[in-house]
């Protein structure tokens, strides 16, 4: 019955044009609030979680599925609470509620991910990394630590890979029975990253202060505790050499249980690097083939607002999404290698989506965009808090005449369009989902539930 | 002219955006022509407090709260006591606003006895107080209209000794019951607006550096600055408020 209920829902929305990833899960939830445990009873669940490359990483891990001819499902456009994730269940069983596919692949919100787990009793699960983000939803770093780990306690079955260079996400290791496979990189990434407040500086076990034999970025890195220590684990896949970092790619050295393997990843960007890793740890805990692996890793697509590319006829807009401030940090650590001249655009929401705190603005070094100074045209404001966003800008260094403030997203869109310049687009999550919709519209491009 | 900032704790204390009243203070003084110093005083690091004009405690997490404690009674609390009596210019926000007062009895019954600079103390309670906010000054600190971000727990109750900083116009403030905002003792400004407050509250940020200011160099004047970007951001939320109801945030 719910499940019926929940499938003419969907029908109905669909035929709305309004992409319905989560109400139906949360009309059926409503008539049976087990429902999702019922549906991947028989379905072999990767749930992905953490702060930061939820997306990304499920991409890559669901172009691995795809490539190795396996029968999966996937949350794809990030309705990754319970009724978004009930509902892809959903459609995804035939009316009597049994599986029509082997696999799902899940991306799962972390203070969701308790009540998910338990309910779907993953077999692979992957925690990408532990950064503050929206404090106003999730409370402090440890709060989201927290309630992944109690999703993890209730995935008995469940291989967990764990980032290694992450101090709180490797700290899940020790209070768990599982299966464990520590991903990271062994190395620094980049040459002169932003300087950034450290997320966890101080022990996750006894509270001293870490000392680290080399950062990758945020508190990311060799992290070792001089008191109790505690320390970042071995590692089972690592970068072990940044071979090559491009406009458009990463190429690196990985080392998986001691094989060498030289990997090129389909997207710039330290972070992506951590995205690739992780992904490469899932696939060898499910024991796909490594070349089917490196071959999805060097192709996969993410789009949806991660580096996303829209023609604007003759000049190209990017869109990478931006969330919290390790997040964006590392966009800017990315940007500060480009080397033409670029029209940058940044878009502050603070609805719900995005977090109605947007203080995490000042944590993030715009600085580096001021250092920028000759290869920046001119910046953009847009969004909700387009006024907080330029004080910041202002307070950053970067020169007033140089910024432009849109109060609308349709007269933003022609100056983009009007521009001969490449544009670099950096939208919160509802703004990049507004301004997304209204590019499609204008230059083509797929629909957010495809 | 000169001025020494220190900011402490901004190891742990350093919870979203905190940093950006460091900036804009330093910023302010800066496009004045004033010479600045911001000193960095993490936990375990010792300085000369006489030589400092004005001090800025931010917001923590809960974490990291008893190495913090173990800091401040190792020494830094007398520190803090005297130069609050030495009539320095504090800013306090959140956790760093609290740990000013007298004590904190959490929601579980325990108290942590916290520096005591201000005649205050403070509640914990299980409900979280989320939002937009704003407050107006009293005539004392200034009488301009502060709006920002409150998220905290603890309910803060004022003694005999100190004012308040302001009167909330919209929002909970110190513990939603006497629509006080805040703490104002000596030049100690105490407040729950987290992240950065200073940024688009230039009238707020202006009377703090004067403070500081008038202490070191009685005749010296701020002159004014171009706020045409603070001030649309601050008034974009002052309206946006006005149209709630005073309860929300």
């Amino acid at each position: 019955m719910a499940v019926s209920a929940c499938r003419i829902a969907i029908k109905l929305l669909r035929l709305l044009g309004r992409g319905g990833t989560a109400i139906p899960g949360k009309i059926a939830l409503k008539i049976c609030p087990e429902l999702l445990g019922y549906l991947a009873k028989d379905v072999k669940c990767v749930l992905i979680t953490g702060t930061n490359g939820k997306t990304t990483s499920s991409r890559i891990i669901e172009e691995i599925f795809a490539k190795s001819g396996a029968s999966y499902f996937a949350n794809r456009s990030g309705a990754n609470l319970i009724n978004g994730i009930t509902s892809i269940f959903i459609e995804n069983s035939t009316l009597t509620g049994k599986p029509k596919k082997e696999y799902a692949v899940i991306e799962c919100d972390e203070a969701a991910s308790k009540e998910v787990c338990r309910l779907i009793n993953p077999s692979v699960v992957l925690v990408t990394n532990v950064f503050r983000d929206q404090l106003d939803r999730y409370g402090e770093v440890t709060h989201t630590l927290e309630n992944i780990l109690i999703g993890i306690k209730n995935s008995p079955n469940a291989v967990i890979c764990l980032n290694a260079d992450c101090s709180l996400t490797a700290s899940i290791a020790t209070e768990i029975p599982n299966k464990v496979m520590f991903f990271g990189v062994d190395v620094p990434i980049y040459n002169d990253p932003v300087s950034e407040v450290s997320d966890a500086p101080h022990c996750i076990k006894c509270k001293h202060e870490y000392d680290y034999s080399y950062h990758t970025f945020g508190h990311l890195g060799g992290f070792y505790c001089p008191n109790c220590g505690y320390k970042r684990p071995e590692t089972q896949v690592s970068v072990t050499e940044i071979l090559d970092t491009g406009i458009s790619s990463t190429t690196v050295r990985v080392s998986v249980f001691g094989d060498s393997e030289e990997i090129v990843i389909n997207l710039p960007g330290g972070y992506n690097i951590y995205n690739a890793v992780g992904a490469l740890a899932v696939s060898e805990a499910i024991g796909f083939k490594r070349e089917t692996a490196k071959s999805a890793i060097a192709t996969f697509s993410c789009g949806f607002g991660r580096m996303e590319q829209f023609d604007l006829g003759g000049h190209t807009a990017r869109i990478i999404l931006v969330k919290n401030p390790a997040g964006c940090n590392q966009v800017l650590n990315y940007l500060s290698s480009l080397s033409e001249k670029t029209v940058f655009v940044c878009c502050l929401n603070d609805n719900s989506a995005d977090g109605r705190d947007i203080s995490w603005i000042w944590d993030v070094n715009f600085e580096k965009l001021a250092d920028m100074d000759e290869f920046i045209d001119e910046i953009y404001v847009s969004g909700i808090r387009s006024a907080d966003m330029a004080v910041r800008l202002k307070y950053a260094g970067i020169n007033e005449s140089k910024l432009k403030i849109f109060d609308d997203y349709d007269s933003l869109i022609k100056a983009m369009e009007k521009q001969i310049l490449p544009v670099v687009i950096m939208p919160t999550y509802s703004a990049m989902m507004d301004l997304r919709s209204k590019m499609s519209a204008a230059f083509g491009g797929k629909e957010f539930w495809e | 002219m000169k001025l020494n900032i220190c900011h402490l704790y901004p190891d742990v204390l350093n919870l979203y955006g905190d940093t950006g009243n460091i900036l804009c203070l330093k910023k302010r003084l800066e496009w004045r022509g004033i010479e600045v110093e911001i000193t960095k005083l993490p936990i375990g690091a010792s300085a000369d407090f006489t030589q400092f004009d004005l001090f800025f405690i931010g917001g923590g997490q809960d974490f990291e709260q008893e190495v913090l404690l173990s800091d401040l009674h190792n020494g830094k609390s007398n520190e803090i006591l005297a130069a609050v009596e030495d009539e320095k210019v504090f800013l306090c926000i959140c956790g760093g606003y609290q740990m000013m007062g007298q004590y904190y009895l959490t929601h579980a019954g325990e108290q942590y006895d916290f520096i005591g600079a201000l005649d205050m103390h403070t509640v914990g309670s299980d409900v979280r107080t989320i939002g937009n906010y704003m407050f107006k000054c009293t005539d004392l600190s200034g009488a301009s209209t502060v709006v920002g971000f409150e998220n905290h727990s603890g309910k803060t109750y004022l003694g005999k000794n100190v004012s308040p900083l302001g009167t909330i116009l919209n929002g909970f403030g110190n513990n939603g019951e006497d629509l006080t905002e805040g703490a104002r003792y000596k030049n100690v400004f105490g407040a729950y607006c987290h992240g950065p407050m200073l940024p688009k509250n230039p009238g707020f940020a202006d009377f703090i550096l004067q403070t500081a200011l008038s202490r070191r160099y009685p005749d010296a004047e701020l002159p004014p600055l171009d706020d045409g970007l603070e001030i649309s951001a601050h008034d974009y939320m002052v309206n946006r408020l006005e149209k709630q109801s005073p309860v929300s945030g």
